[in-house]
């Protein structure tokens, strides 16, 4: 075959590749190479990563510097409040145990589901794409972690394992447009789907008309679906859209993880999603 | 341009963009790299070589990324291809034409990715996608296109009449 004609044929070899990569990427089978890819660019982007970070905080500390002095009033009139609260929780806490210990219940505590094996990882990439919203960390199998284990922070819900290779891990988190978490709200227990918006925001959709659902409530993972550990916090509820001729109620949510500075997280290595629920791109799937 | 050095050189795109560009967020959106330097490449030397660049920029981006593999790649390829087209006009209209062809090149790809991704079987919400990421990504990537485009024109005329070698 002539240089000149293997030119003409470009076009049509590449499309031709394009597509066999497509179709062995979704059997798997294309993992290797992309593992590869993923290897070789590592350091560099832990390199990167790390740099940024860096200089991230030095304008943060900068920026801090002003609003101290501010936030150190508010932080202090807030001190008095939490005080008084923290003397009513320790009640509260009192009079549960009690309640527990008469009950014989052996109810799990929030922390309890996620204390069993977990995993640090580091954030060392985001999705190259404005439409997707993944991260990718720097541990994967060979540290243990599985595909659809939750990923946590201290803050809350960051999203769960996507796909694993020996020394890396790709995290869809629940504000992308493909994640979708079975929630419910503290105070009131309404149940409800909370789905990631383009923008970047969450929104609680299929909350039953007849469930009270107010500004500044709390909310976490129900459990429902057997997809996430129940209890996990989500974000907190900054708005209700209730429309009489509709079925259900929607509201806004706020995360109360910071997506856009995301360092470390953790893994919950010990929980196992329910077999037959699993649902990749949906997370927990429908109600 | 060698392959030689158009595969690291956009190896370095694809790292960049998933490492350092994220963080620097502006409308909501981060620039698209791949887009500029693809783009770029195909107005400056043509479709065919638009079409390579776009099919290695893609391989290296799809395997950084989280979307279905293949996404990024066709959407790249149409990029290069496309923006190939405009380069018999390129000398003529020099400030707009590479400004134009950046915007409607982020427009195209934004949509062939979201349409591989549906035609994948995940979800895509069409109308806010394109309202609050594809327009305002538009907008960051033409404003940014000079700075891509320059250094761009500048090695096309070092590299002048080569064509990419295997």
């Amino acid at each position: 075959m002539t240089r000149e004609r293997l030119r003409n044929l470009l076009p049509i070899l590449l499309v031709v590749l394009t597509f066999t990569g497509l179709v062995l990427h979704s059997t798997g089978q294309l993992q290797p190479l992309e593992g590869l890819l993923v290897r070789v660019t590592k350091p560099l982007q832990e390199l990167l990563s790390g740099a940024t970070g860096q200089l991230g905080e030095l304008a943060q500390t900068a920026r801090d510097l002003r609003d101290l002095r501010q936030r150190n009033e508010e932080l202090e009139s807030e001190n008095a409040r939490l005080l008084l609260d923290n003397v009513r929780l320790r009640e509260i806490q009192a009079e549960a145990a009690l309640l527990r210990d008469l009950l014989n219940l052996k109810q799990d505590s929030p922390g309890y589901e996620v204390r069993g094996a977990r995993v640090i990882g580091r954030v060392i990439g985001q999705d190259p794409s404005n439409l997707q919203r993944f991260v990718i960390l720097d541990v994967g199998r060979e540290a243990g972690l599985a595909p659809n284990m939750p990923v946590t922070t201290d803050r809350g819900l960051v999203g769960r394992v996507r796909e694993v290779g020996a020394g890396w891990s790709r995290v869809l988190l629940i504000i992308d447009t493909k994640s979708s978490v079975n929630a419910l709200t503290q105070s009131t227990r309404a149940n409800g789907l909370v789905e990631g918006q383009p923008d970047g925001s969450l929104v609680m959709r299929n909350i039953p008309q007849g469930d009270v659902v107010s500004v500044g409530d709390t909310v976490f993972t129900s459990g429902l679906g057997g997809n996430f550990p129940r209890q996990l916090l989500i974000g907190q509820i900054t708005g209700v859209e209730r429309k009489d001729f509709e079925l259900y109620q929607t509201a806004t949510v706020q995360p109360t993880v910071d997506f856009d500075h995301l360092e470390v997280v953790l893994i919950i290595t010990d929980f196992e999603p329910i077999e037959g629920t699993e649902d990749t791109d949906s997370g927990d799937g429908q109600p | 341009m060698t392959i030689y050095l158009v595969v690291p050189l956009l190896l370095v795109v694809a790292v960049l963009q998933t490492s350092l560009v994220p963080h620097f967020a502006l409308w909501g959106v981060f620039v698209d790299l791949p887009i500029l330097f693809v783009g770029s490449w195909g107005l400056l030397a043509g479709s065919r070589e638009g079409l390579l660049w776009g099919f290695i920029a893609g391989v290296t981006t799809d395997a950084l990324s989280g979307a279905p593999f293949g996404a990024a790649t066709f959407a790249l390829m149409a990029v290069g291809f496309l923006a190939g087209l405009g380069e018999a006009n390129v000398s003529r209209a020099q400030f707009a034409l590479p400004l134009v062809t950046i915007f409607l090149a982020t427009v195209l790809y934004d949509l062939v990715f979201l349409l591989i991704v549906r035609i994948s079987g995940q979800p895509v919400v069409w109308l806010e996608s394109l309202l609050r990421i594809v327009l305002p990504s538009a907008a960051l990537n033409t404003v940014l296109a000079p700075l891509i485009y320059g250094p761009m024109r500048l090695l096309h005329n070092r590299f002048i009449r080569e064509e990419m070698e295997f």
